[in-house]
Parts: C-alpha cells; sequence; structure tokens
C-alpha cells in the first residue's frame, strides 16, 4: 500500500475521514469545523458527510464535552474539537467526571467511543491560555485513555485507533507540529494502536523518554550527543493512558540512566509519575537519578520568543543528558 | 377524564417511591447506612407523572431526590434498595450507596449526574443522536430550581432549541437549593419563565398533580418527537424533608408544610371503590420484600473496586 507525504493536521483529518467512511455513528463537532475549522483538519467533511454528521456549535465547551459523554453512552461516536486544550479546564465536569466515571459509578461495562481533541503546546505567540499541555490531567483521572502523536503518521494512526477504542480517549494533537510533514501509510486499515510506546533511535548510554513536540526535539539534542560519544535511546510514548511501562522499563534497564522529557510544566507533569515508577520499580538498575525536563513552572508568555525560552529545547535536552551522564 | 388504568399504574408507582422514602427514612437512623439519603417524600407526582407520559424507549436524565425517576421508568424496587444499601444486587451490582446511580439502558434509565445540574448537555447528547439516527425518542433532562443557575443549563438550551433537539428540561421547583430560597438567586417568579429567552415553550404546572404533570410531559413529548424541539416544564414541588436525610433544616420557618399536598392523596382521591387501598398494600408488600431481600444480600468482594473502569472490546 502506497505512502504519501502530508502534514500533521491533514493526516489526523484524513484518519477522522476514513473512519467516518465507514463508520456512520461517527460525527464531528467544533466551532467552525463546518467552514474547516480553525487548524484545516476539517476541511471538505460537511460535504462528503452531511450537516448531521459535521456540526458547528457556539463557544461552549462544557455542552461540547457533555454531549459527547451522552452520545457515546447512547452508542454514537463523537469527535469534539476543542480548539484548545486549555478548555479542557471549562468542560473539567464533562471530561473527568461523565466521560471518564459515568460507566463507572453506574455499573455499567458498556462501549463508550468518544474523541476529545485537545490541541496543546506553543505554537509562536498563542498565549498563556491557548498554549497549556493538559495532557497529565488524563493521566490523574482514571477512565480515559490518553494519545499524543508526534509525527502525522502517528496523527493519522492514532486518531483511528481513537475512532475504534470502546473508552473516552483524550487526543492531544500538537500545535507546534501543526505544519510539520511527514510520510503517512494510505492504507485505511493502517492503526497505531494506542498504549504502546515506540523507540525513534537507539542508544546504549541514557534513555530518553518523551513525547509530542519533545521528540524532534530530543533526536536532534541525541544527535548532538552523538558527535560528543553519548548515545541516547528515545522513546515516544505515543499514550499516556496506558503508559507503556513494558517499553519503557526495558529501554532502562539495558541503558541505566533516563530522563524524561515533555513540554508540560515540570511539577505534577507527567515526568513526575513516570520518573517515579522508573525508579521504584528498577531503582537497582539504574547509575543515577532520573531527571526531569520540563516547561518553566510559570504561565507562558504571549510573547513567542520568551514562550521558546519557557519551554525545553534541543540545547537544554542536551546539557540534561550531560548533567545525567556525570552522574 | 384519564384512563382508570393509568391512573392505577401512576398509583403503584407512586407508592413503591413512598414506601422506599419511609423505609430510607428509618434506616438511616436505626440501621448501618453508608453515604447520604436525599429523600424525595412529597415530590413523587413530578416524576412519575412525567415518565408515565414517555414511552419504554426514551430517556431520562435524573439527578432527582428519592427514588421516583428509576421507579417510573420501569427499574424494580430489588436493584433501587440493593444500591441504596449497598449490596450487590443493586443496579450497580455492588457500588452503591446513599446517593444512587441507578442506570439501566434498557429502561432508558441513563443515570445521575451527582455534581447538580450536570445532565443538561448529557440529555443533549441523546437527543442529538436520535435527532441523527430518526429514532423518534425523547430526552429528558432532571433537574431542581437551585441548578437552573448552572452555565450548562444554558449553553445546552441555546443549541437544542437552534437545533430543535427532542429534549425536554424537566425541572422539579421544591422551593429550596439545600437551605438557600430559590426567589433568594432567581430574578424570576418561575423556572420556566427562562423559557422565552430560548424561543421554547415553558410550562409551570402542579407538581403535587400526578396529572397535571402528565399532561404537560405529553404534550412536550409530542412537540419533540414531531421535530418543534425542546420544551421547559416545571413542576412545582413540595419537598417534605430536609436535604439530606439527618438535615436539621434550621433554614425552614415551622409552618412550612401548612399548606402541605400529599400527592397520593390526591391522586388516590380520583380511583373508585377500594383500587387505591389495595394498590397502596400492594406496593407497600412488593417493597418491603424487596427491602428484607437487599438486607439479606451480600456485600461486594473489594475486588468491585477495579469493576467497569474500561470496556474491553
Amino acid at each position: 500500500m502506497s505512502h504519501e507525504v502530508m502534514g500533521y493536521n491533514a493526516a489526523m483529518g484524513l484518519g477522522l475521514v476514513e473512519e467516518m467512511r465507514t463508520d456512520e455513528s461517527i460525527f464531528i463537532m467544533g466551532q467552525g469545523v463546518v467552514t474547516g475549522g480553525w487548524f484545516g483538519m476539517e476541511k471538505g467533511l460537511v460535504a462528503e458527510f452531511g450537516a448531521d454528521r459535521v456540526i458547528d456549535c457556539g463557544i461552549s465547551e462544557a455542552f461540547e464535552a457533555g454531549l459527547a459523554a451522552g452520545a457515546s453512552i447512547v452508542g454514537m461516536k463523537p469527535v469534539i474539537n476543542m480548539g484548545f486544550g486549555d478548555f479542557a479546564l471549562i468542560a473539567g465536569d464533562e471530561i473527568y467526571h461523565k466521560l471518564a466515571k459515568w460507566r463507572y459509578m453506574h455499573g455499567l461495562d458498556v462501549p463508550m467511543t468518544a474523541v476529545i481533541i485537545f490541541p496543546i503546546g506553543a505554537m509562536g505567540g498563542a498565549g498563556p491560555e491557548h498554549s497549556s499541555c493538559t495532557e497529565v490531567l488524563g493521566m490523574h483521572f482514571p477512565g480515559l485513555k490518553v494519545v499524543v502523536p508526534s509525527t502525522p503518521e502517528d496523527a493519522k494512526g492514532l486518531m483511528k485507533a481513537a475512532l475504534r477504542e470502546p473508552n473516552p480517549v483524550l487526543f492531544h494533537s500538537v500545535q507546534g507540529l501543526g505544519w510539520s510533514r511527514g510520510d503517512v501509510p494510505l492504507d485505511p486499515d493502517f492503526v497505531v494502536p494506542i498504549g504502546k510506546a515506540v523507540t525513534r533511535r537507539a542508544g546504549a548510554d541514557l534513555t530518553i523518554v518523551t513525547y509530542g513536540s519533545m521528540v524532534p526535539r530530543s533526536l536532534e539534542a541525541a544527535e548532538t550527543l552523538s558527535t560528543e560519544g553519548i548515545e541516547c535511546e528515545v522513546i515516544d510514548l505515543r499514550s499516556l493512558v496506558p503508559l507503556d511501562w513494558d517499553h519503557v522499563l526495558a529501554s532502562v534497564t539495558r541503558t541505566h540512566r533516563a530522563m524524561v522529557v515533555h513540554e508540560a510544566f515540570r511539577t505534577a507533569g507527567p515526568g513526575a509519575e513516570i520518573a517515579a515508577q522508573i525508579q521504584e520499580r528498577i531503582f537497582f538498575e539504574l547509575e543515577a537519578p532520573v531527571l526531569r525536563l520540563g516547561a518553566k513552572d510559570f504561565p507562558l508568555c504571549q510573547s513567542a520568543d520568551l514562550e521558546q525560552a519557557a519551554i525545553p529545547s534541543a540545547g537544554s535536552i542536551a546539557d540534561t543528558a550531560r548533567q545525567l551522564m556525570a552522574i | 377524564m384519564p384512563n382508570t388504568e393509568l391512573l392505577e399504574t401512576m398509583l403503584h408507582r407512586m407508592a413503591m417511591a413512598r414506601e422506599i422514602e419511609t423505609l430510607m427514612l428509618r434506616h438511616t437512623r436505626e440501621e448501618k447506612f453508608s453515604g447520604w439519603w436525599h429523600p424525595g417524600e412529597g415530590q413523587e407526582a413530578a416524576p412519575i407523572g412525567a415518565t408515565a407520559a414517555l414511552e419504554a424507549d426514551d430517556y431520562v436524565w435524573y439527578q432527582g431526590r428519592g427514588s421516583a425517576w428509576a421507579i417510573g421508568k420501569g427499574m424494580a424496587p430489588g436493584p433501587i434498595l440493593g444500591d441504596l444499601l449497598g449490596k450487590v444486587t443493586g443496579a450497580t451490582r455492588g457500588k452503591g450507596g446513599g446517593v444512587p446511580h441507578w442506570a439501566d439502558y434498557s429502561l432508558g434509565i441513563m443515570g445521575e449526574g451527582a455534581t447538580l445540574g450536570s445532565v443538561y448537555p448529557l440529555a443533549a447528547g441523546s437527543a442529538l443522536s436520535s435527532k441523527i439516527r430518526k429514532d423518534g425518542r425523547v430526552s429528558i433532562a432532571n433537574f431542581g430550581d437551585g441548578t437552573s443557575a448552572r452555565g450548562t443549563f444554558h449553553e445546552t438550551m441555546m443549541h437544542a432549541a437552534a437545533w430543535k433537539l427532542p429534549l425536554i428540561y424537566f425541572c422539579e421547583n421544591n422551593g429550596l437549593l439545600v437551605g438557600t430560597r430559590i426567589d433568594q438567586v432567581s430574578p424570576t417568579a418561575n423556572i420556566a419563565d427562562l423559557a422565552g429567552g430560548y424561543g421554547i415553550p415553558g410550562i409551570t404546572v402542579d407538581g403535587q398533580n400526578v396529572m397535571a404533570v402528565y399532561e404537560a410531559t405529553r404534550e412536550a413529548a409530542a412537540r419533540a418527537r414531531a421535530g418543534d424541539g425542546p420544551s421547559l416544564i416545571e413542576a412545582k414541588v413540595t419537598r417534605k424533608h430536609g436535604h439530606y436525610a439527618g438535615d436539621p433544616q434550621h433554614y425552614r420557618p415551622d409552618d412550612y408544610l401548612k399548606d402541605y399536598r400529599d400527592p397520593l392523596d390526591l391522586l388516590a382521591g380520583l380511583l373508585k371503590g377500594n383500587a387505591a387501598a389495595r394498590i397502596l398494600e400492594e406496593a407497600k408488600a412488593e417493597v418491603l420484600t424487596a427491602y428484607e431481600e437487599a438486607k439479606a444480600a451480600p456485600e461486594p468482594d473489594v475486588s468491585v473496586i477495579e469493576r467497569d473502569l474500561y470496556h474491553v472490546a
């Protein structure tokens, strides 16, 4: 089956379109999805699928997420484009109580497919309320699945997996990678399974556990470090819930050194849990403490230059890796 | 004149809900009880009248006091009481407690939002699904007067009205949000007055009168099914007891119940001969048996904690 080079958002949209073609219970709702969406991925949907399945709504995140919960309970498969991950907090009750718990608290074992798209992270001056990395919330509240694709291929494959998943999925698209391009399989049966990490680069000296926007930066840092004789293994988690612990622990067991890198805030970010579990589970395999690198614990500034200074760069990742090797 | 069979069915359901109230008030005082029971005595006519006007496959999303929404939509007293007592025979198969989460999708009982006022958008979800599937089902979002203050009240109705979703907002207005009078926070005399802002019908009915509730709901359901969109029904009801069983109710004047009308008495008065007495006896016996069975039923193994988090295809 052939491949095509396409953008991250377009690939995500292709995954959605392919699934909508084969499953009539899928519909998408958000602001401007009829007109092509803020990020372009919904372009042309209404022409193909009609106004019943491609629905524009008001500025009403709690309504959208609550509607997704209700619709998925009765067997529809809603896709909500939330516009920005920051808006998770506006719809907190609907996402972290209703989507996550409704089935559990009523003691019902029924499928519930719903995909909430949260564009996350810095995108060049979007500011402190349009750049948040909220994925850790989905890790903290049980009942949801959480994915963060870092490549166009994964954006498509994880979207397709999410629409075949009988549990609500928080789908974090990475704003900083929205216009990145890559090879995408056109096979409609291609999916990226939820809960499977992938090794993007093999290396024997240390393991960088990362995901999302920090995957390309970690790979860039690894190339620099390679010229210094430090070989990094770079793991792209792709899913945070469930998290592929076997993959992470097997790598760190080989390298004996690990660091976690993400764009989310450092304090109580996903890296806190990942570092803690590595240390709890394979403490005696470690030559050094597990280090964490994340955004500074300050709101992101509106300025695009300051924004980049607040989140990890290839340079700061390399510095942390050198520090880890020196321990 | 309403048909006798309907009146008898509704009286039977109201009597079951009432007997559960009676047993639970005693049970929470005298026996082991996990959680908080929110009594619904005095408000039974609203849920029973509303659900009697629905079809079997219509969706009910409730947050009500007592048990009448579940009873009205066809859940048996066994799973209801099993849950309240935290037993494996409960609808949640052992996760239950004082704040019920009864659901049975085969009966259209979609469950309760315990963050009060939270079912509006969920009910819009099932209503939108019905519109897409053209399945003719109606969805009810049940709420109390206090939760008309929720933001999602507006978010949901704005869209539901614009899209003509088959949705009914059903308010049980007992005049009190916990201990605060609704007139202290609401600018309108009636919750139904808010309907005008959405261009939908808003009707206020006597919630102690089951037939008034039944007729209003039937009309709203017919309108929804015809594709004419949502309605807001406000049933003025009386909350006979406190917010929860044991509430000292310092906020209530002593003569609060001086004009109280028992909805069961009002309905029983419409039946001839000894029909009402017979129905009340049968309902009592049925509930008492379910209560004894629930008490005797086993408590869940703690492994129940790890059940139902994710569905495995």
